[in-house]
């Protein structure tokens, strides 16, 4: 299996999207926005933050020294983070080694096309102040965003 | 693959020896490389923990054909000589022949964090049996699976300069910073060939 997993986190730290491939042999296993993932992003989302500080640290004189993968023992995470604050994080086996241009793509073309372009879609997942620094459980519903997405992503996962 | 920065770290997370080796390197305070050093340690312990289900599912479910292949995936394979100039044998302490090891080990380090490139940098992480962990940071962003072995082989024999001259000098207090002239000019030889 190639990629096992896709986040999408806003500046007010939750987790607006999750997709997660269990069988390989299956495009349409496993889970979509579940509630059983909340712990999972919350680790994520940590261990993102504090290698993003540690890049900030050690940048040289360069404008900006952003994070792109993490690789361990068993599976490396692809990490684009956009100037207004979105990290989409995806989760590869250690085969993939830059998934960069996928990542790309998912912002550009779909995400934006179908969310940032919708207007019955929230600019702002968060709605109120009770919802921002990591409270919020809004997450992307969107029909065309979903179906585009797996779409996109299904004939990756083996 | 130009090292800036080796540092060491001990198996409760703090920062026992850090050094430069370039002038690139990023200043940073004693107390910021401390920081970081925790961060590392409790990312290493984090990036195991959030290991994806069908990773999970297969490891359950899994068959021997399965757990061969994981094992041998964990195998870092050996390279040659780092560099060009090589060190005449009565040069690596106790260690016979020419090379410290010549052959591929295994990794110990099976789920926690091994490597992270970002657009200027990549660090790579070494850990052993004990807990004591190597990081080295590179000024190049580097993804192969060539730099990482290239990276584990050296980090591995730092661990054996760290055995020869710091585990066997009697000053030296466990799990406190390492102030060791030996340790400083094998480890500067050892990065200067790379």
């Amino acid at each position: 299996m190639a990629i096992y997993s896709f986040w999408i986190f806003d500046k007010h730290c939750n987790c607006i999207f999750d997709r997660e491939w269990t069988l390989k042999s299956n495009h349409a296993s496993g889970t979509i926005n579940s509630k059983l993932n909340e712990d999972t992003a919350k680790l994520l989302y940590g261990m993102v933050f504090s290698l993003r500080s540690i890049s900030q640290k050690l940048a040289g004189q360069g404008p900006h020294n952003e994070i792109r993968t993490i690789a361990t023992g068993k599976y490396r995470a692809h990490v684009l983070c956009t100037a207004s604050g979105l990290w989409f994080i995806l989760l590869s086996d250690l085969k993939r080694e830059n998934l960069s241009e996928v990542l790309r793509y998912l912002y550009g073309e779909i995400y934006i096309k179908t969310v940032v372009h919708n207007w019955l879609s929230p600019i702002d997942f968060a709605e109120s102040e009770a919802e921002k620094r990591g409270r919020g459980t809004r997450k992307i519903r969107n029909r065309n965003f979903l179906q585009r997405v797996e779409e996109f992503l299904g004939p990756m996962i083996n | 693959m130009a090292i800036q920065t080796i540092l060491v770290i001990n198996k409760s997370g703090g920062l026992v020896y850090q050094r430069d080796f370039s002038a690139s390197a990023p200043r940073l305070s004693s107390n910021e490389y401390l920081v970081l050093a925790g961060t590392l340690q409790g990312v290493v312990a984090i990036a195991s923990q959030i290991t994806p289900k069908s990773l999970q599912i297969t490891r359950k479910t899994g068959s021997k054909s399965g757990s061969d292949a994981n094992h041998s995936s964990q195998l870092v394979p050996y390279v040659g000589a780092l560099g060009s100039s090589a060190v005449p044998a009565q040069e690596l302490g106790s260690f016979m022949g020419p090379d410290y090891f010549n052959e591929a080990f295994t990794s110990w380090n099976t789920t926690g964090l091994k490597h992270v490139t970002t657009d200027q940098n990549s660090l790579f992480l070494y850990q052993t049996l004990t807990g004591v962990k190597f990081v080295a940071v590179s000024s190049q962003s580097a993804t192969s699976t060539m730099a990482v072995s290239i990276a584990e082989n050296l980090l591995r024999k730092a661990y054996c300069l760290y055995v020869d001259y710091v585990m066997k000098n009697p000053f030296y207090e466990p799990e406190m910073p390492i102030k060791c002239e030996l340790f400083d000019k094998r480890l500067g030889e050892l990065v200067a060939q790379l």
